[in-house]
């Protein structure tokens, strides 16, 4: 079992098979190969070739869904319960806020996120600020990502920082994204950074981890 | 000069007397006239009111009758939530459950959910403002409509997976929409604006677009036309630039373009489509009147040798946003 095992997962990945590469992942496991290195030399890999594919201007929305449904389908193969803390690049709170129910571009973060090996808990949209920070704090997270379509939802975004210095919990990031939510500066929406992209806020999170 | 004969001029890239603005005012009428959301996204007679209220207030050029973006879905079977002063929002999608186009059945615009309040709304805003105004009613693109019967990450999925089935669903939406946007144009609309946010770049690519949107806005667009339409707009926000260069082909008079793209390269893209846009719609909310006014006054100095330009911000003026920020936009036009 070698480099062009991983090789052949990361095409089945990238072309969206998902029997194809869930039977890629069986022969890497039968060679005894760890599905933490799976996850950092095929999934992983699959998000930086996605990620210098995907400008602002030609973000191919398709390709990423069509690999993050293999992706999802081989962290489920690897582990019962989502990348366990122990094996994980750090652990992700995310959600779409109260009163917004757009949750495409969530998704995608969580998807592009397990594939780099965080654990990601999704708090799923339309999700109060409250229960984000309370997972992420029964989580011990890393960050919280928060996602808004819609104008609405700033104010809320703006008060997570807050509540989370009150409640001691200040090494846990926010971070923001989506349509409303980005057309706004991190310091106008209280947060440590607003992403532009998926990758933009993957960037981020492995620049503050550094991993 | 009326604000017909002013849009109409902009559109054939003839000289208007100033250029028109058109502030994507929506439940914001609600909230200035003290007037909850959630009976405005619900009530014709309201909204007509609301809406002759705020042009009265800013007098920019042209009303908008549009509730939300579910009033489709929901009078095709999806289940709304509606929220004390908010929109509404999808709880659950008519195909959640299923692909199967067959079970859908084109709503009657006349009968069906909030759809005749729509229709109510633009007779009294016609009856009230007379034939000189432009009054613009709304309508879902056939994607837009389409994630909005799915739900987005199915319908995308589908369009994946099963083509032929997702264009099926396309083409019931694009039937609802030609449906819909006549009943409206009979009622009283100069136009109906064509949303279609889920065509955008960001969700789809541009071959994609080009394969199975255009050619449907296409024939959209030209029935529109020959119901008598004053001119065909389309109204996609976020990174457009890529898709752009359809336009023409698809008759599209009036293409909105958000802060995403850049003005010159949009002038570039589109030499002879008219343009409306691209304040940053958030900045009604956060920025200053100051500001607004200076980046307004950056827009039409771009536009004043090439003409074909309507004032506008890039998507929805949100609800919240500062009536001065809008006044200062709309002075612009008029200094």
């Amino acid at each position: 079992m070698n480099s062009s095992n991983m090789n052949f997962l990361i095409e089945a990945i990238l072309d969206g098979d998902v029997s194809l590469a869930l039977n890629e992942v069986k022969e890497l496991r039968n060679a005894k190969i760890k599905p933490e290195r799976i996850i950092k030399e095929a999934l992983a890999e699959v998000v930086v070739e996605l990620d210098g594919k995907c400008t602002i201007e030609d973000f191919n929305l398709l390709e990423i869904m069509m690999a993050g449904r293999v992706i999802i389908a081989i962290v489920e193969e690897l582990y019962t319960n989502g990348i366990p803390a122990s094996q994980a690049r750090g652990i992700i709170i995310i959600g779409t806020a109260e009163g917004d129910i757009h949750d495409l571009g969530k998704n995608i973060v969580k998807i592009m996120l397990m594939g780099k090996g965080y654990r990601v808990i999704d708090c799923g949209n339309n999700c109060p600020i409250e229960e984000l920070i309370n997972i992420a704090e029964k989580e011990e997270a890393n960050a919280i990502f928060i996602s808004g379509l819609i104008s609405t939802i700033a104010p809320q975004v703006r008060k997570v920082k807050s509540i989370l210095i009150q409640r001691k919990l200040t090494d846990i990031k926010v971070v923001a994204g989506g349509g409303a939510l980005k057309q706004l500066p991190a310091n106008n929406l209280n947060v440590d950074f607003v992403a532009e992209t998926v990758f933009d806020g993957i960037s981020y999170l492995n620049k503050i981890l550094e991993v | 000069m009326s604000v017909i004969e002013r849009v109409t001029k902009v559109i054939n890239f003839e000289t208007p007397d100033r250029v028109p603005v058109v502030a994507q005012v929506f439940g914001h009428a609600a909230v200035i006239s003290k007037v909850p959301l959630h009976d405005y996204i619900r009530d014709g007679k309201l909204l007509a009111q609301c809406q002759i209220n705020a042009f009265q207030r800013y007098m920019y050029d042209a009303v908008f009758a549009l509730m939300d973006v579910n009033v489709e879905t929901e009078a095709i079977g999806s289940v709304l939530e509606y929220r004390k002063n908010e929109y509404a929002l999808i709880k659950k999608y008519v195909l959640s459950d299923t692909t199967n186009p067959e079970i859908l059945s084109i709503p009657d615009p006349y009968q069906t959910k909030r759809m005749p309040e729509l229709l109510k709304a633009i007779r009294i805003l016609r009856a009230e403002l007379g034939d000189e105004m432009l009054i613009i009613g709304c309508v879902l693109g056939p994607m837009t409509l389409t994630t909005q019967l799915l739900g987005a990450e199915r319908a995308l999925f589908l369009a994946i997976d099963n083509i032929e089935k997702f264009c099926e669903i396309l083409d019931f939406s694009k039937t609802v929409n030609l449906k819909f946007g006549l009943a409206q144009i009979e009622a009283g609309a100069n136009l109906p604006v064509v949303f279609e946010p889920s065509g955008s770049p960001a969700v789809v690519p541009h071959q994609f677009f080009r394969e199975f949107i255009s050619p449907r806005l296409k024939e959209i667009f030209s029935i529109y036309k020959k119901a008598g339409a004053a001119a065909n707009w389309l109204h996609i926000a976020g990174p457009t630039s890529s898709i752009l260069p359809y336009y023409p082909e698809m008759g599209v008079d009036i293409a909105n373009f958000d802060y995403y793209v850049d003005p010159f390269y949009a002038q570039k893209l589109l030499p002879k489509t008219c343009l409306d846009g691209n304040i940053k719609s958030l900045s009604f909310i956060e920025a200053t009147p100051a500001k607004i006014a200076a980046e307004s006054k950056k827009l039409l100095d771009l536009f004043a040798d090439r003409g074909g330009y309507i004032l506008s911000s890039g998507c929805e003026i949100p609800p919240e946003s500062k009536p001065e920020n809008i006044e200062a936009m709309v002075r612009a036009t008029k200094l």
